[in-house]
């Protein structure tokens, strides 16, 4: 269930949105205006026609009075009508911008945010539902315009209709607007109830969307055909499409329920509307067209009530959205990103962790735990251990990403909590296992920008990462974009590939401290070795941190140590690791007995 | 897409299908949503009706009697109405909600039966991509069809209730008396009538049409806007991301293409064709230019009125009837040519739907043998992708001996995984011949030649579902055989720990309670998955890549009992892997340039398969700290 609490009111909220589009584009609060006028002045127009000119064909007034008015209504129709359908057509695109700007800052705060928090399952949540509240035009953050300019239509309408109205009898107009509370207090129990049950529904939806995904997906095709999974398939896609239309056949009968009352209310209104108007009629000689604009006007003043009603019901719900779309911008960031310590301008660089333990949120136990180690610059440090040791938990501590829950990481004696974090990560470059490649050339995703692209250090790179074979086959070259999900011409790199993409890219940037993740697991034998052979020539310079299940390649690194139980359980070469006959030279010889010659298994 | 030659018979033909297609998906929505059509048309007719009897008692006799009655019949049925209105509309909106996704079970069912190429085939995942595009993009397509369905019917009831009420405006003569007005009478003006309703609704609709065809030709600005958007504007939410973000300052790219791109905006290409197209102006246009009828009409209906030939009553009557039937022949033309421009959405539809399968399925049952002697033989195969020129496979021979390892080595992109892609008639060589027990496998039956083999693909899948469903591939399943094949597998110990054993969830992508599971983990699994299959063939594709060296040991120490007696073969880049299998068969560039054990392979010291051994072992074999005498003892620590 979603709390209807919110940080942010309805005006709030509303001031707010008009603030991003007077920054942005203007003519959407202008539009909304000028439709409501539009719509008033049309309504108000249909209400006297039919009465003004039955009233002259029943008092026989002369033709050219007749026709006059007749062509005078056309005119004024024809141009609200031309007004109102050219408005619906182009307020479309100025609506959408003031949104993409909405979807600009949310991007720009999941994609800088201190790292922890895009771990945190509050955090995601609220991630997920300010997406949601901008990811269609249907969506909150767009339909609020339409919303805005319902409700101003329809108290200028209302404004308008009460003055019209003023000399009926007060009595119905009171009977009138209490059968629109009544029904808007069941349309009101509709719609909450519908709010409450979003959560419900969402999931209903997900499990769709998963399934869908599931069995249109390619990799799963293989293991359809070969395993027959056909039918098992079938069924859930059946069933979870089942378990929706029971959901929305609850959501159904709520929903009736609220129409069923309307059109009761609707009929009583009726009543009462013809009941007091022939009554009028047959004792004050109500004419005809009288009797006409008297009705249309009792039935619209209706629908104004209703549609004040209704408008700041969605201004309500859709006020919550944008609520949580705030929130999410306004979420509190731990890191420093502005002002801080200035970084140390020149090499060398050493890093030190002090006393660190670290926790993930929600954890039972301690990933790493009293940790000290310090790096020498320029050293290369090899890090090894099981799954789940805390290898990479221990780099993303090193280089910023994360912060310690107890203890300290010191750049040259400084804590890092003292820099701007941005500027920290300029002295990182890193491949990690979970990566982040983007559908742009090439070139752009070795060079991280658009501009100012060094073309001959891109190709430099490309080749000392092993790649220059697969970019020379690519019609465009580095020009090829990567994935397919943005431009349908762009190049699919196997594993092996984007593996080599991403160290072309760690070269490229440059920086002080390399961190390399399990850069060659997807790697043939050759591929790998290359990679070990131009080591050294990749780190001059450089700090390196080297993590890799294959401990060939840790004797490269001056220093190794082995993660333990959240500690480093042993520590030195590999040759005094594997004199010292721990748990390193047991790994070693699980991995190396099979390359043993003349051992049997 | 091209209306202009689309034939309206032709594109009533498409939709009829689609129509079709959806309805033996639900079978209720179609009726359901025609009664609706029939009380949402009747409705403002029934109103017009009803109010013109009470105004016309009151322009006439006044009868209170007559008054209380039509204000009751006409309060009595407009609420009828929408009570009717209102039940059929919340189910036809409840089952359209449910049939919008699961009509996408058509193209599930199709991805099913395609041939596995196809499936691949760049061009129809392509045009899959493009039919999905299409439906984010305004909805053209299949889901298109109930909405020209619910307008068009709506129309064409329209259409004749509001002929039925037009019908006495001729009948009712102006009286002579009025003079030159008598004119009127001359049936000449109900054809003069028609063709100005006829040709004001056929202006509205062809402006109409051209704002509609006006969005459908910046379908493919706008679905690549969508595809920009979705990727850019939503990069955010996938938080593998994160660390390279940051790191990278790839918000620097993302703001480049995301701010330079905004194609759906005031400035992008969407808003420069519709204001090229004057989309704005003709929507303005096509709605304008009915006050311009309801003008006509007032005065025709007036005049006939003022001449005496009815009562003011009856004008209200006249004139909302022939209003509201050129709204409805204006629809009709809307409809038509939202039916032309959905044509060409539909034969892409249909286009894939359709597509044949190319792979020759013979009829022959594989034998059931309980020996397991099943024996493959590839025969001067080769292949290339479909669109490719190179050959991925050129004269491979190799047959299979029963029973026995064989280890597949060689570097990425030599064809190791298109070998296996090959036996498991994933894809049909273009030459040669792959033959189970001396028969080509294409005689066989497809499902029936499946039996043979349990792969686990490099990119093997399992699904957020429970454990035991994932291996045994079905909902219901024998939970011993399943236990047994997850203990095989080496996942015992986790099985005792896993919250609801055989039940639990993998995964939280179906369900939040799910459990997340290791790569290991999960390797480990989808092996008992090809266990449980029990198929003669079992077939390994680097399933030991992102394991530490004690969990790759683990699988290398129950790789014997993995394959069993079944017939098996292990692709690897950890060449380790080759020592405990029986044969080994190393492939460069699509051929298989060398085989045999591993000792033999070694001795050929210019061939490919020592430079792959040497450099990987170079590493491990080097050394001699003396601990080869503690090797014996060596366990690793858990």
């Amino acid at each position: 269930m979603r709390a209807d609490k919110s940080t942010y009111h309805v005006f709030q909220n509303v001031a707010w949105m008009c603030s991003l589009a007077w920054k942005h584009r203007r003519r959407v609060l202008f539009f909304c205006g000028l439709s409501a006028a539009l719509e008033i002045l049309y309504q108000l127009i249909q209400l006297f026609l039919a009465p003004r000119i039955l009233t002259l064909v029943e008092e026989a007034a002369a033709l050219q009075t007749l026709l006059g008015t007749i062509a005078l209504f056309t005119a004024a129709l024809f141009a609200l009508r031309f007004g109102r359908g050219y408005l619906e057509q182009i307020d479309l695109f100025a609506r959408i911008d003031v949104r993409s700007v909405i979807i600009g800052l949310l991007g720009r705060k999941c994609n800088t945010t201190s790292y922890p928090n895009t771990l945190k399952p509050e955090f995601i949540k609220l991630r997920d539902v300010a997406h949601t509240a901008s990811d269609g035009n249907q969506e909150a953050t767009e339909q609020i315009w339409h919303t805005l300019t319902e409700l101003c239509k329809n108290v200028g309408g209302f404004a308008v209709y009460l003055t019209i109205l003023s000399h009926l009898d007060p009595i119905l107009l009171l009977v009138t607007i209490a059968t629109c509370l009544a029904g808007f207090w069941i349309a009101r129990r509709t719609s909450g109830w519908i709010y409450r049950h979003r959560d419900e529904e969402e999931a209903y939806i997900t499990r769709k969307r998963y399934i869908h995904r599931v069995a249109e997906s390619v990799p799963v095709a293989k293991d359809i055909r070969i395993f027959g999974l056909q039918n098992w398939i079938n069924d859930l896609y059946a069933s979870v499409h089942d378990v929706y239309l029971a959901f929305r056949l609850r959501a159904e009968k709520v929903k009736l329920l609220a129409e069923l009352t309307e059109a009761v209310l609707t009929m009583a209104r009726n009543g009462i509307a013809y009941g007091y108007l022939i009554q009028m009629a047959l004792l004050e000689h109500l004419s005809v067209g009288e009797f006409l604009l008297y009705f249309t006007a009792i039935s619209t003043f209706t629908q104004w009530v209703m549609g004040i009603l209704q408008a700041s019901l969605k201004l309500h719900t859709q006020s919550l959205d944008i609520s949580r779309v705030r929130e999410f911008l306004d979420y509190p960031e731990p890191f420093r990103f502005s002002g801080g310590a200035a970084l140390p301008d020149r090499r060398p660089y050493e890093l030190t962790l002090e006393d660190v333990s670290f926790r993930y949120d929600g954890a039972e136990t301690d990933t790493l735990r009293h940790l000290n180690l310090s790096i020498r610059p320029g050293e290369k440090l090899a890090i090894v251990g099981l799954n789940g040791a805390g290898k990479t938990t221990l780099v993303k501590l090193l280089c910023g990403l994360l912060d310690p829950t107890e203890g300290r990481v010191l750049l040259n004696g400084v804590d890092v909590r003292q820099f701007n974090r941005q500027e920290y990560y300029g002295l990182f470059s890193a491949v990690f296992q979970e990566f982040s490649i983007l559908n742009v050339t090439i070139a752009e995703n070795i060079a991280q920008n658009t501009a100012n692209i060094d073309d001959a250090r891109v190709n430099a790179c490309i080749d000392q990462a092993g790649l220059t074979q697969a970019v020379a086959q690519l019609p465009q070259g580095a020009q090829t974009y990567v994935g397919r999900e943005v431009f349908l011409d762009g190049v699919l790199f196997s594993g092996g590939q984007t593996q080599l993409l991403m160290l072309a890219r760690a070269l490229y940037k440059d920086s002080p401290i390399l961190i390399l993740d399990e850069p060659t697991a997807a790697l043939d034998p050759l591929a790998e070795n290359d990679i070990y052979l131009k080591y050294n020539d990749m780190t001059a310079g450089k700090t390196s941190l080297f993590i890799s299940h294959r401990l060939a390649s840790t004797r490269f690194c001056d220093r190794i140590i082995l993660l333990a139980d959240g500690g480093i359980a042993e520590e030195g070469t590999h040759e005094s690791l594997l004199a010292a006959g721990g748990a390193y030279a047991s790994l070693f010889a699980v991995q190396s007995r099979y390359y043993q010659e003349g051992r049997e298994f | 897409m091209e209306s202009q030659k689309t034939s309206v018979l032709y594109a009533l033909k498409q939709q009829l299908r689609a129509i079709r297609l959806l309805h033996r998906i639900c079978p209720g929505y179609f009726p359901t949503l025609f009664l609706y059509c029939l009380t949402a048309a009747l409705s403002p007719y029934a109103t017009v009706y009803c109010s013109a009897r009470i105004l016309s008692e009151l322009a006439g006799a006044r009868q209170a009697a007559a008054l209380w009655t039509w204000a009751a019949i006409t309060v009595a049925v407009i609420g009828l109405l929408q009570i009717l209105k209102a039940l059929f509309c919340q189910r036809k909106d409840t089952l359209l909600d449910d049939l919008f996704d699961r009509k996408d079970i058509l193209f599930v069912r199709k991805m099913f039966s395609m041939d596995y190429a196809s499936l691949e085939d760049r061009e129809i995942q392509d045009l899959r991509a493009q039919l999905q595009q299409n439906e984010g993009w305004s909805g053209w397509g299949l889901m298109r069809t109930p909405q020209i369905f619910e307008e068009g019917v709506q129309a064409v009831i329209g259409i004749c209730s509001g002929i039925a009420l037009t019908v006495p405006l001729f009948l009712q003569p102006v009286p002579d008396s009025a003079g030159g007005l008598t004119l009127l009478n001359h049936p000449v003006f109900i054809l003069l009538l028609a063709a100005v309703l006829l040709g004001i609704s056929a202006l509205g609709g062809r402006w109409e049409s051209r704002v509609l065809h006006g969005w459908s030709s910046v379908r493919a600005e706008a679905t690549f806007g969508n595809r920009v958007f979705g990727f850019f504007g939503f990069i955010g939410l996938h938080t593998g991301r994160a660390a390279d973000m940051r790191i990278y300052g790839q918000q620097r790219l993302v703001d480049a293409y995301w701010n330079g791109n905004s194609v759906f905006g005031c400035d992008g290409p969407v808003a420069a064709a519709m204001a090229k197209a004057r989309a704005g102006i003709y929507a303005g246009l096509s709605q304008a230019i009915f006050a311009v009828l309801t003008g006509l009409i007032y005065v025709f209906v007036c005049l006939k009125a003022w001449g005496g030939a009815f009562d003011i009553g009856a004008v209200t009557q006249y004139v909302g009837a022939v209003t509201a039937l050129a709204m409805n022949v204006y629809g009709v033309w809307v409809r038509v040519g939202e039916m032309r421009t959905n044509c060409g959405y539909l034969d892409q539809t249909f286009q894939f739907l359709d597509l044949p399968n190319a792979m020759y399925q013979g009829s022959l049952t594989t034998e059931k043998r309980s020996d397991r002697q099943y024996e493959v033989e590839f025969r001067h195969v080769s292949f290339r992708y479909p669109g490719s020129e190179n050959w991925a496979l050129q004269d491979v021979s190799l047959k299979f001996e029963i029973g026995k390892r064989l280890a597949i080595v060689g570097e990425n992109g030599s064809g190791k995984t298109t070998f296996i892609k090959l036996l498991c008639r994933l894809y049909d060589p273009q030459e040669g011949q792959i033959l189970l027990n001396g028969i080509d496998i294409r005689k066989y039956s497809y499902r029936d030649y499946m039996q043979i083999f349990s792969v686990v693909f490099q990119d093997f899948q399992l699904l957020s579902q429970s454990l035991g469903s994932n291996v045994a591939g079905t909902l219901e399943y024998d939970r011993a055989r399943v236990r047994r094949a997850l203990e095989d597998a080496g996942l015992g110990e986790r099985l005792q720990t896993m919250p609801q054993g055989l039940d639990t969830q993998l995964y939280k992508d179906f369900a939040e309670n799910g459990v997340e599971i290791s790569g290991g983990e999960a390797q480990k699994i989808a092996i008992a998955r090809a266990l449980y299959k029990n198929a003669p063939f079992i077939i390994l594709d680097e399933p030991t890549a992102a394991l530490d060296p004690i969990a790759e040991a683990d699988i290398y120490s129950r790789f014997n009992e993995i394959a069993g007696d079944r017939t098996a073969i292990y692709i690897s880049h950890r060449l380790s892997s080759c020592k405990f299998c029986d044969e080994i068969a190393v492939f460069d560039q699509g051929h298989i340039v060398q085989r045999g054990s591993h000792e033999a392979l070694l001795q050929d010291s210019s061939g490919l398969y020592r430079r792959l051994w040497d450099a990987q072992a170079q590493y491990y074999v080097t050394e001699s700290h003396g601990s080869d005498s503690r090797q014996g003892s060596m366990v690793p620590p858990p």
